[in-house]
């Protein structure tokens, strides 16, 4: 099953194919704020690249972040609209599971971390790796990359943007966890989203790409203000 | 042909399916009423985030009220300028999506040339050349309509649009939102000359408004009565603040339509749906030997067809835009 994946929520557009789990593309195209104005022609180049049109793919996997507010709009709408015109299945993808499932062979336990765009804090969430994918433990994480420290008993491995700086914050508050905490920096990856797609397609799990929205794990400023504007 | 419309540039997900330009085939508009409510008007990442939960049920809805399906679409037409950024680009995503999975031509549009469009579409005999005045809670102005696609921008608001004014004043009466409306409907019985608001910029030689004063100047007027714990004839209040600004915008626009030494008058968008507006604009055309054409209601307010409508004609003139289609959220009208 030939598989479409893209992911727009960081400072790239992430186009990548997988037959399966087996990688065919993975392109990361600068996009920092353009996104919009790329991503369809990235889509198209990565396609005609493999000798492909999007009526050859089988299914089509989305990022559906967290990231960029703006960016995950822009990839969840192509995304949706590309499997609702094309009637292709489609799959939405966490972005931090596709950073962890791309990075699965180097540890156990991996720690995928995206910057929020807001200081020190993060989207994170914690995978178990197999050979073959990764397993979420736990809840999605929003907060104080500090506030992960705790959290970190056993070895893992952060991965994500910007991830060295995370990794010295950490060692900053806890010096004495210095051997258990390793980094790896890494882009979202189309192909990581494409080979999760192509694995849930398989299984019958598709999303109805009407409903599918991206995942915020945050809310707006406006929502927060006038949720606490209710509680008093 | 028939063209795909898509609109999503402040607040309204709709889509509609327009044959040649002129023949709604169908119209789905989702309002964020809920939302309005609730936060008091308008927050662009809360209305792009229900943009994007939205934008496929809402294509999906024209299409099977037409009876059609995507492939039967000859062309996708797509607000792509003027509005919130982050709400265009959800329309945007989705237009140049369909654009590149069918194959067909697509077309980013100005907003302001869908209203302009939106009474083309209710009167296909209006003619040109014609002045047109468009006024919304978003915009406010004035158009030397030359051709169809072609104009000349005569005026706009320097601060608040018309209707934008209504909301605030609206808002501030705790009448609710919007306020067009509420504020049309309470002004039935109320007495439109009970008091005296300036009628901004009317004799100002220029063809551009100014709604933030008269704003004040009611806000300071509503104050003062309460400091003085008088009554407050809140139908009064109501028509006469609607009655200063029916009365600039009908004499801006005969202004124009004069100095322009035309006979034809277009008024559109959402404030055009105003009864009083409406009333006097007639009235005083009449006097004049004047033309004047207010869309259907259903063409006022932010709507797809109207997109729809102007790609056609845009696309009659053998304008397309490519796949890198972005957003500009203050581009100049143009054309």
């Amino acid at each position: 099953m030939i598989v479409l994946g893209i992911d727009t929520s960081g400072y790239v557009n992430a186009v990548g194919l997988a037959d399966g789990t087996r990688v065919l593309a993975d392109v990361a195209f600068p996009a920092k704020t353009d996104s919009l104005e790329q991503i369809v022609d990235n889509i198209d180049s990565v396609l005609k690249s493999a000798g492909l049109s999007l009526e050859d793919i089988q299914g089509i996997g989305v990022g559906l972040g967290p990231g960029s507010w703006t960016g995950i709009k822009v990839g969840v709408t192509v995304g949706k609209m590309l499997a609702f015109s094309a009637d292709k299945p489609v799959a939405g993808i966490p972005t931090l599971e596709a950073l962890a499932y791309a990075a699965r062979k180097k540890s156990l336990f991996i720690y995928a971390v995206i910057n929020s765009g807001v200081g020190d804090t993060v989207y994170a969430a914690r995978y178990h790796t197999s050979k073959n994918g990764v397993s979420q433990e736990g809840e999605y994480f929003t907060g104080s990359i500090k506030d992960l420290v705790p959290l970190i008993n056993e070895p893992v491995l952060l991965v994500g943007g910007d991830i060295k700086r995370y990794r010295d914050i950490i060692l900053k508050e806890n010096p004495l966890i210095r051997n258990k905490v390793k980094a790896l920096e890494a882009l979202p990856s189309g192909a990581a989203v494409a080979c999760l797609a192509a694995v849930r397609l398989a299984r019958g799990m598709k999303d109805n790409p009407l409903s599918l929205t991206p995942l915020y794990l945050k809310e707006s400023t406006a929502e927060v203000f006038i949720n606490k504007y209710k509680v008093k | 042909m028939l063209i795909l419309g898509i609109e999503t540039s402040c607040d309204e997900t709709s889509a509609a399916l327009v044959a040649d330009g002129t023949k709604i085939l169908s119209s789905a508009i989702a309002t964020q009423l809920d939302l309005l409510k609730k936060y008091g008007g308008v927050v662009p990442e809360v209305a792009a985030r229900r943009h994007t939960e939205l934008i496929g049920y809402v294509i999906k809805e024209a299409l099977d009220k037409a009876g059609r399906t995507l492939d039967d679409i000859e062309a996708v037409a797509v607000t792509s300028r003027q509005g919130l950024i982050s709400c265009l680009m959800v329309g945007v995503a989705a237009a140049k999506s369909i654009s590149y999975a069918k194959n067909v031509p697509l077309i980013g549009l100005h907003h302001i040339e869908g209203h302009i469009f939106a009474n083309i579409l209710s009167h296909p005999e209006m003619p040109f050349p014609h002045v047109c005045l468009t006024v919304s809670g978003g915009h406010n102005m004035l158009v030397h309509v030359q051709e169809k696609c072609r104009y000349e921008l005569l005026g706009t608001t320097l601060d608040d649009a018309a209707g934008e004014a209504f909301d605030k004043i609206a808002k501030f009466l705790g009448l609710g939102f919007p306020g067009g409306p509420v504020i049309d409907k309470l002004s039935k019985p109320g007495n439109p000359e009970a008091f005296s608001f300036p009628r901004p910029m009317i004799k100002n030689k220029s063809f551009d408004f100014s709604f933030s004063g008269l704003k004040t100047a009611v806000i300071n007027m509503f104050k003062d009565k309460i400091a003085r714990g008088e009554k407050l004839p809140l139908p009064d209040i109501a028509a006469s603040f609607q009655e200063a600004v029916v009365d600039t915008l009908v004499a801006k626009t005969l202004r124009a339509v004069e100095m322009k030494d035309l006979k034809v008058v277009s008024v559109t968008g959402g404030v055009s749906a105003n009864s009083r507006l409406r009333q006097v604009f007639t009235e005083t055309c009449k006097r004049k030997g004047i033309k004047v054409f207010f869309p259907d209601l259903s063409l006022c307010t932010d709507n797809a067809a109207m997109i729809a409508a102007a790609g056609y004609a845009r696309m009659m003139l053998g304008e397309r835009s490519d796949l890198r289609l972005n957003v500009f959220p203050n581009a100049p009208l143009g054309g």
